[in-house]
């Protein structure tokens, strides 16, 4: 801020001819380009540098915006609302909307929609960098030192440029599993541009990119079959929510494989064959591996600036996303925190305050909300029953409201949305608020700004409903469904 | 501010100056206009808890309360089974053992003095059937978005009115059971008549009497409509909620929420939709941005707006048709002219003025800030009072009055920061004040606006946008409004309206994370001010010091501090800390 100027009388500018510039970036997906651009605010003069644009990405493809615009979280939201239409024309029946003769569903026109949104946004990305003063350069970055980014083309030239600062933010990639006939399965990358809409879809994986996919090519028609290792889907999430979840994915036609795993892939005349270790065999026309994700950090020759990665290659931070090398910073998914696009910028305004602007500020990762896009969607802050009960001192009270949502006491659709409050029973704070249903996620965020400031149960309470709507049963639930104590060891059944 | 702590001595009639614009002065204040408080000249008393707790709800003999034991049949007989009324009977039973009456005219979709219907106006002729229809309508738009996403219809699909008001029908009676259940299983009595005050602790019904202890007045509103030539010929809300036939073109006269919902709804379900108001702009009391943006947005879905036109008269053609006269024109061929002119309290006939109930010019009980009325064994809440005419705050209302009558626990209920909605196509959710009524209040005041088009519309390709504004009260960073108009603004207000209630500030917004993607978490990532509004202190206090420097100084001195006021206002600098620094 102004004041802080004034009273240090320090304005970062670029450093005096010793480096090409003060900051340079590896990656421009949301960590990258909210680091350059907060960066170049506070005086840095800075370079980026990205792939070319691809919707797939390859370790010579990528695209500014990276994966939440590109092959994430904006492509997934598009195709969750193209499929959530198919609900809503069951539903409209009973509202009195008669539909004579076929509805159809072209994906090519919804494909090419959604990329050229895609392609929209990518030039957004590319102006927003452009305008914060930031200079772009396309190609592969690699670290040569702690000071030294070299960036190649495919056609093997190859540019050195140095910085002061080095930001790592090269994100993540989708995982395949390691079973026979594998390269006959799709990741989320394909999946999002596929040539054909899958008749039959398998997938393999209880995350919410299984689930989502799932909810979506349900959507467009699909027969789709799920496969998880657990006995319920999106293991971390609260138990309760997740049994609700499964309940509704299975309510919309979704085939579910608890505790089954997929052993072999192979190539039939009729689709692609596969096999569980239950000895099930099917036919799909797609196969997706939504099987975790990958941090990028191979091709960047980290080894030459000291940085350290774990074992599944993610590259370690301190708490102000620092690397093992002074010089070098790194945030977002490469670091595999907590792999969400507001957390990765989060992380980058945070570094960029830290290095450039004289601020010492961590990311605070305490009550990030989060959602899954499945249909209806999940939505949760905070801690899980699960969770709190582990981290209590004390009782936890815990609210739940299950109840059939307005809209489908006409449409007669059999799907009720489950609302659930994690409470202390001593401090009466709120510690954890989750919700699954239609909305979730644009009603949890409001919740997320209360639960972040510590607001109690009473302030709930005392806080007037707005009526009718699904969101005032937050502010409505009365009653403690249970009061729990705390537990030492996590029940790991599910 | 720390500027308080550096002021120099010389500048102590800035300081009260600043004391006085800057201090914070109560918390949220009221909505203007929707609140009719009584003054406490008055109605002097504090209320006295009646009642003393009484847990056994099997000890039917002895009434709550010490003194009256046997003397009344019921310790409260409730008159109207609204939803201020539902709620006060069940808590007093439930909560505190009262004996409880509750009574109730006939079920009917259109209320009259005959007709009534367990679960009140919200149940029967408000929120619940008006969301419905507005679920029902909303497809429309709903389809046309489906083919941006690839959706294709052989033929168009096309609206059966009936079928929607038939299953809308079914709902309401099982919500009308759901209603007598929950009485029934509070152990309420419920008595089906129209209910007439006799004396203060008598009530009529079909000609019995009950006697209560206390008596509660739950009876809500109606709609009005005003006298011009004509007027039978049109329908109230009440009525288009439930029409034999969906209206082909309509007039809407009125520029309130119900109107614009009634708009939406008909626009929806393809009625030629033309809406009357006497203002410029629709939604007189909301944010002043929100209510262009609204009528903008219904606009472009097909709504065609006649603003400051008062109506005249309605008139009938040979050919059936309605025509509407104004004070500018007069169109003709409406199949159907409702007004949306507002509610009365339904204070008529309830024998209120002959035991000295007092009620104002529009007809509304006053009631004192627990909800009792002049009558010290007569209370009143919900749309009856006209306060905020809102279910939850009835709900509130009613809470707070058995915590009072029975509880013995003297609450009001608090009026500050109730979140609405409005449920036009695209919706309104609001709390807290107007970015006009937070500068009257505080002076200086920060406001965030994004105005965007959401993901949904990029691939639609409808012209469906987006309003969000945070109004923040500069000197105490603290939220004071909040407001929306856009898909799932209700939803979305009704957490933000927690983070109001509580105090919050906007770091406290800044320092949650968004849920991606979502439009909710644009209330989150609303960085820069869209303007800093400095009416009174900034210009008071510059004002005051360059006053007194130019006295103190000439020539170059002058320059330097009219210099150093521009920078101070570009860095947003405390005047009054640099000031110090230099001097």
């Amino acid at each position: 801020m102004a004041r802080k100027m004034l009273v240090d009388g320090e304005a970062p500018v670029a450093d005096g001819g010793q480096y090409d510039y003060d900051l340079f970036v590896i990656g421009a997906g949301s960590g990258g380009v909210r680091g350059s651009r907060t960066a170049a605010s506070f005086g840095a003069k800075v370079a980026i540098c990205e792939l070319p644009f691809h919707p797939i990405s390859s370790d010579w493809q990528g695209g500014h915006g990276g994966t939440c615009v590109i092959r994430g979280c904006v492509p997934k939201k598009i195709l969750v609302y193209g499929a959530s239409f198919r609900g809503e024309f069951e539903d409209s029946k009973n509202f009195g909307w008669e539909i004579n003769g076929d509805i159809n569903f072209n994906w090519k026109t919804l494909l090419e929609h959604k990329t050229k949104e895609i392609v929209r946004l990518n030039g957004v990305y590319q102006r927003i960098i452009t305008n914060a003063g930031v200079t772009m350069i396309e190609g592969a970055g690699s670290l040569v030192d702690a000071h030294t980014v070299e960036v190649s083309q495919p056609n093997g030239s190859k540019q050195r440029y140095t910085a002061k600062h080095i930001l790592i933010a090269t994100g993540s990639r989708a995982q395949r599993v390691n079973i026979p006939g594998k390269e006959l399965a799709i990741t989320s990358d394909e999946a999002l541009s596929l040539e054909e809409l899958p008749k039959r879809a398998v997938i393999l994986g209880g995350g919410y990119i299984a689930v989502e996919f799932a909810s979506i090519w349900r959507g467009m028609g699909a027969e789709v079959d799920l496969f998880y290792r657990k006995e319920l889907p999106l293991r971390g999430f609260d138990d309760e929510m997740r049994a609700v979840v499964a309940g509704n994915l299975e309510g919309r036609g979704i085939k579910l494989h608890p505790g089954t795993n997929l052993t072999e892939l192979s190539k039939t005349a009729d689709g692609i064959k596969v096999v569980t270790d239950k000895g099930e065999e099917l036919i799909a026309d797609v196969v997706l591996f939504a099987t975790g994700r990958k941090p990028n950090s191979e091709r960047l020759n980290l080894q030459a600036a000291g940085v350290e990665v774990d074992q599944i290659g993610a590259i370690k931070v301190d708490d102000y996303s620092r690397t093992s090398a002074p010089s070098v910073w790194a945030v977002g998914d490469v670091t595999n925190r907590i792999n969400l696009t507001p957390v990765a910028l989060m992380e980058a305004t945070c570094f960029s305050k830290t290095v450039f602007g004289g601020q010492q500020v961590k990311p605070d990762y305490r009550d990030v909300p989060c959602a899954v896009f499945s249909i209806p969607p999940l939505s949760v802050v905070g801690l899980s029953e699960q969770q709190a009960r582990e981290e209590a001192k004390g009782d936890i009270l815990v609210f739940t409201s299950s109840f059939n949502p307005m809209k489908n006491s006409i449409s007669k659709r059999q799907e009720k949305t489950v609302m659930k409050l994690v409470v202390d029973a001593e401090t009466d704070r709120v510690l954890g608020a989750s919700m699954c249903g239609p909305d979730a996620a644009e009603i949890m965020q409001g919740i997320a700004v209360a639960l972040k400031c510590g607001a109690t149960k009473a302030t709930f309470d005392s806080t007037v409903g707005i009526h009718p709507s699904a969101a005032e049963e937050f502010v409505t639930m009365r009653t403690v469904t249970r009061r729990v104590g705390p537990v030492s060891k996590p029940k790991t059944s599910l | 501010m720390a500027a308080h702590a550096t002021l120099p001595f010389s500048c102590s009639s800035t300081l009260q100056t600043l004391s006085r614009t800057l201090s914070p002065r109560g918390a949220l204040q009221l909505r203007r206009g929707f609140l009719r408080l009584p003054s406490h000249a008055a109605l002097p008393r504090h209320p006295r808890p009646c009642c003393r707790r009484h847990v056994s709800a099997s000890a039917a003999a002895s009434p709550n309360g010490a003194s009256a034991d046997g003397k009344y049949d019921y310790d409260l007989f409730t008159i109207g089974a609204g939803s201020g009324g539902v709620r006060a009977s069940r808590f007093a039973s439930t909560l505190h053992g009262a004996r409880v009456a509750i009574c109730e005219m006939p079920f009917a979709t259109i209320a009259s003095d005959e007709h009534g219907g367990l679960g009140g106006t919200c149940v029967l002729r408000g929120c619940v059937p008006k969301k419905l229809l507005v679920y029902g309508s909303k497809y429309s738009h709903e389809f046309e978005e489906s083919r941006g996403f690839g959706w294709t219809y052989e033929t168009e699909p096309k609206h059966d009115w009936s079928t929607l008001i038939a299953n809308k029908n079914t709902e309401l009676q099982r919500l009308v059971g759901i209603y007598k259940n929950i009485l029934n299983n509070a152990e309420v009595t419920l008595i089906e008549g129209r209910g007439k005050i006799v004396d203060p602790h008598t009530v009529s019904v079909n000609g019995k009497l009950y006697t209560a202890k206390n008596i509660l007045i739950g009876v809500g509103g109606r709609p009005s409509m005003p006298d011009i030539p004509g007027i039978e010929l049109a329908i109230d809300s009440d009525a288009a909620l439930d029409l034999p036939s969906k209206p082909e073109k309509i007039a809407i006269v009125g520029g309130g929420y119900i109107a614009l919902e009634f708009a939406g709804i008909f626009n929806g379900l393809k009625s030629e939709v033309h809406v009357f108001i006497r203002q410029k702009k629709v939604l007189r009391g909301f944010d002043e941005e929100v209510r262009d943006f609204v009528a903008d947005q219904m606009a472009l879905r097909g709504i065609t707006f006649h603003s400051e036109q008062s109506p005249q008269a309605v008139t009938k053609s040979n050919d059936g048709l309605l025509s509407l006269k104004t004070n500018k024109e007069t169109i003709g061929g409406f199949s159907h002219v409702m007004f949306a002119t507002g509610r009365r309290p339904n204070t008529k006939n309830l024998g209120l003025e002959d035991v000295g109930v007092q009620m104002d010019k529009n007809g509304a009980i006053v009631v004192d800030e627990y909800s009792r009325t002049s009558v010290e064994s007569i209370w009143a809440v919900g749309d009856v009072t006209n306060r905020v005419n809102l279910t939850p705050v009835a709900l509130m209302e009613g809470g707070a009055f058995v915590r009072t009558a029975f509880g013995n626990e003297p609450t009001k209920p608090d009026y500050r920061a109730i979140p609405s909605a409005v449920f036009s196509q695209p919706p309104i959710g609001q709390v807290g004040l107007t970015e006009e009524q937070a500068v009257e209040e505080y002076g200086d005041v920060d406001v965030f606006i994004a105005n965007f088009r959401p993901l949904k519309a990029t691939l639609s390709g409808l012209p469906d946008r987006v309003l969000m504004k945070i109004i923040v009260c500069a000197t105490t960073n603290k939220v004071v409004g909040a407001h929306m108009c856009g898909d799932d603004a209700p939803e979305i207000i009704q957490g933000i309206a927690i983070a109001v209630k509580a105090g919050l500030t906007k770091q406290d917004f800044d320092a949650t994370i968004g849920i991606h993607p979502t439009s909710a978490e644009e209330f989150v990532t609303m960085r820069n001010a869209t303007r800093k509004i400095r009416k009174k202190s900034t210009d008071q206090v510059h004002n005051a010091i360059l006053k007194r420097n130019f006295t103190w100084h000439t020539g170059w001195h002058t320059w330097k501090i009219y210099f150093l006021r521009i920078i101070c206002f570009e860095l947003d600098l405390s005047l009054l800390r640099v000031f110090y620094m230099f001097y």
